[in-house]
């Protein structure tokens, strides 16, 4: 008897943990061990480590973040995926690896791809930047559009708005153009004040050509030719000595000219930091600029940080007509600069069900929303639910600064005209090329045309040399275009 | 055991085949890899192209360019290092009071990790935080395009070579110094020899054989120059500053064109070797005179 109500009492146990262990972990994940990669931290690994955090209270399961310097992590990665070895469960990547990436991927689950949660990622993240060849083979984990930023204090100045009208014949307010943009550069450079007029990223290597991207988005992201911008869709010619390209290359040289001495050493570090310690009256870039613009510990600025999306034109280059289209309002295009780190599960790993659950639990819109607005996380707003929680915001900005950062951050990932950043095998050759001439035309060594027409030449033969065809195809399927 | 006991092969040929497989195999790799046409961006197969890579080599501007940049930052750099090396051990030489503080606080630089040091110049060379700039505007000069205009950031980074590793040589050459032998100089003193005869045909001729093994060695390590120039100019404008490592790095890092990069590095060998046999056989008539 003793034994039989020994028995029931540890089946009665038994059956009470069990319970509480379909309780505690859900899904349960007991004895997975996760093993995910991306860059040595603390940016995008942080974010990795926060979740993985929370994912192992929820799931009794393991992550394991491993970190390599990001020299390492891109052939890290591809040799793992080439040989097939069952190296990593998750990995955290560049977008512009992706054409790398893409073949070795495990599709999303089709229970992700539907619900709140998914409609609320920003449409331009998950139908193209996650979107490769119709499917769905990454998750957004961060998002990367350019925007503008501007000090409130001085554009409303009194005396400001005054001198500018009766200078430039328009009012004081952030620009609809590029040419406004350079104006309201010229009226606030003035040195004798400690003050300049814009900073952007100038220095080789120091994520310059995006910078010159965005400039260049706005005459030659035509809305009836996507995908034109860096490349012919149909050919794979390089767009990038074409008038559009030449004059946002000029607009950006004149830029250097109006930001503070020496910007030609400008990477975006020091772009931050010249706006938020009151260098510069307006710049463009990622949204840590007005992160750290309204951190008092951080910035001189606080409290006088505006944002706006991107200047645009009304005047596009059209590649087919090889004419500027006209247009009769001014075309706001925004460029996803670098277009934010994807996670993604190897079509290798033997556990891709967790992989894809840690992957939904870190891009959720309750712990992406808070590494969004953790500093150091690297992690910038991707879902709408991240740029309209003001609540959320307002723990680093004022009602005002939140609201004109997120509705900037909002306009720039929902915008009608958006320019997708170059996704392409071998982006870093491309890009190298690209570096070298701008350098060259920011000293004043080369003519723009003559910087652009050089890194034509070249971007022609790396793609003979990659292979044509090869590279159109991944082209084509980087700006969400049907194969040919 | 005797000298000629077999038993000594059991205890040499192990080692000796561990470090000659841990340093030739890395070599021999590379050496075939510098001869396949290898890039891990785009993923390609390895193929063969003999000479290939080392002919576009030889071929690209760029490499020209960047080796005469690193051969004049390398050469000026080194020798004023040597001229204010040598004026500065000669001085600690001489017993001056505080000699020991002097010898410490020269050292320091040299302690200092080069990137710390070129993060450190990056900021002193600052056109609007930087003391040195605001110096010059108080002084009411313009402020100077440090690291931005080619000249200018040539002469930077030579400078902070300079800074940096002049305290080796003068660690070195004091070294040598006090080495040499006081009878020497008392015969010269009864000679009546004046200092400047002193140091032309004693001190010189005698430190001649270190003042060679320093600036060799020097000169070696100036070649391989990559971290001051990657945080101070990142090898800009252009490639107006670009070493030859740092083109190396930018082709096997960025671009992962592991070929190419092999065949890069070689030719850098090449080059040194070239270099140094050079440098020797220049000297070595005046080594032999003042053996």
């Amino acid at each position: 008897m003793r034994k039989l109500l020994l028995a029931s009492a540890s089946l009665a146990t038994l059956a009470m943990g069990s319970a509480g262990t379909a309780l505690a972990c859900d899904p349960d994940y007991t004895g997975v061990e996760l093993t995910a990669t991306t860059q040595t931290g603390p940016y995008i690994a942080s974010a990795l480590q926060l979740a993985a955090k929370g994912w192992e209270e929820k799931t009794c399961g393991k992550v394991k973040v491993v970190e390599f310097p990001w020299s390492e992590l891109y052939p890290k990665i591809v040799t793992s995926l080439t040989s097939g070895e069952d190296a990593f469960d998750v990995i955290a990547f560049a977008p512009a690896w992706a054409p790398d990436f893409t073949d070795f991927l495990s599709e999303m689950p089709a229970d992700l791809r539907k619900g709140a949660d998914w409609d609320d990622v920003a449409p331009v993240y998950r139908e193209q930047l996650m979107v490769w060849n119709g499917k769905v083979l990454s998750q957004t984990m961060d998002g990367d559009a350019h925007t503008y930023s501007y000090r409130i204090d001085l554009f409303e100045n009194a005396d400001n708005q005054k001198a500018f009208k009766a200078k430039y014949g328009y009012d004081l307010a952030p620009p609809k153009t590029w040419k406004q943009y350079l104006d309201i550069a010229e009226y606030f450079n003035q040195p004798s004040n400690n003050l300049w007029g814009t900073a952007e990223a100038f220095r080789r290597g120091g994520q310059q050509f995006w910078f010159l991207f965005s400039h260049v988005a706005g005459y030659t992201s035509h809305p009836d030719n996507p995908g034109a911008m860096f490349f012919n869709p149909e050919t794979m010619d390089a767009q990038v000595n074409n008038p559009g390209w030449v004059r946002g290359l000029e607009e950006y040289i004149r830029a250097s000219k109006l930001a503070p001495p020496n910007a030609l050493n400008f990477s975006f570090g020091e772009v931050n930091a010249a706006f938020a310690g009151g260098q510069v009256a307006e710049s463009i870039g990622w949204g840590d600029t007005g992160v750290i613009g309204a951190d008092p510990k951080q910035s001189k600025v606080a409290g006088n940080v505006g944002s706006a999306p991107l200047p645009g034109s009304d005047e596009i280059w059209n590649y087919k007509t090889k004419k500027w289209d006209k247009f009769d309002h001014v075309v706001q295009t925004s460029f996803m600069a670098f277009g934010g780190w994807q996670a993604a599960v190897p079509a290798t790993s033997t556990k891709q069900e967790a992989a894809w659950n840690y992957i939904q639990f870190l891009t959720s819109p309750a712990v992406s929303g808070q590494a969004a607005i953790t500093g150091g996380t690297g992690v910038n707003p991707y879902r709408i639910s991240h740029t309209t929680n003001v609540d959320l915001w307002s723990k680093i900005f004022s009602e005002r600064e939140a609201k004109e950062y997120l509705g900037a951050q909002k306009e720039a990932v929902t915008a009608k005209n958006i320019a997708l950043d170059m996704r392409l095998p071998g982006y870093f050759s491309y890009t190298e090329v690209l570096e070298i001439e701008l350098s060259k035309a920011l000293a004043g060594e080369v003519t723009p045309q003559q910087a652009l027409d050089s890194v034509a030449e070249q971007w022609n033969k790396l793609t003979d040399e990659f292979g044509r065809d090869k590279q159109l195809a991944a082209y084509r399927a980087s700006m969400g275009l049907p194969q040919q | 055991m005797t000298r000629n006991d077999p038993i000594k092969h059991f205890f040499i040929w192990p080692a000796l085949l561990i470090v000659l497989l841990i340093s030739i195999f890395p070599l021999v790799y590379s050496l075939t890899t510098s001869f396949m046409s290898m890039r891990l961006v785009p993923p390609t197969p390895a193929r063969f192209v003999g000479l290939g890579n080392y002919i576009d080599l030889l071929q690209n501007p760029r490499f020209w360019h960047v080796a005469g940049t690193t051969t004049l930052i390398a050469f000026i750099s080194v020798g004023l290092q040597y001229v204010i090396g040598l004026s500065v051990a000669l001085a600690l030489n001489s017993k001056v009071p505080g000699e020991g503080i002097f010898r410490v606080s020269f050292l320091l630089p040299m302690l200092v990790a080069p990137v710390a040091v070129a993060l450190i110049a990056r900021q002193v060379l600052n056109p609007t935080m930087g003391p040195l700039n605001e110096l010059m505007t108080a002084l009411g000069f313009p402020n100077l395009p440090f690291l931005t205009q080619t000249s200018w950031a040539l002469g930077s980074i030579i400078a902070v070579e300079v800074w940096q590793w002049t305290p080796f040589v003068i660690l070195m050459l004091l070294a040598g110094l006090q080495t040499l032998p006081d009878d020497v100089y008392e015969a010269a003193a009864l000679e009546n020899a004046t200092p400047w005869q002193q140091f032309r045909d004693i001190t010189f001729p005698m430190l001649l054989p270190i003042s060679v093994a320093v600036v060799f060695i020097r000169l070696i390590e100036s070649y391989k120059i990559i971290d001051t120039v990657f945080v101070m100019t990142g090898g800009g404008p252009g490639i107006s500053t670009e070493t030859l490592t740092l083109f190396a790095y930018q082709e096997g890092f960025k671009k992962f064109n592991l070929g190419y990069t092999s065949a890069l590095s070689f030719l850098f060998l090449i080059v040194i070797t070239v270099i140094g046999l050079v440098y020797l056989a220049v000297l070595k008539p005046y080594l032999e005179k003042h053996k």
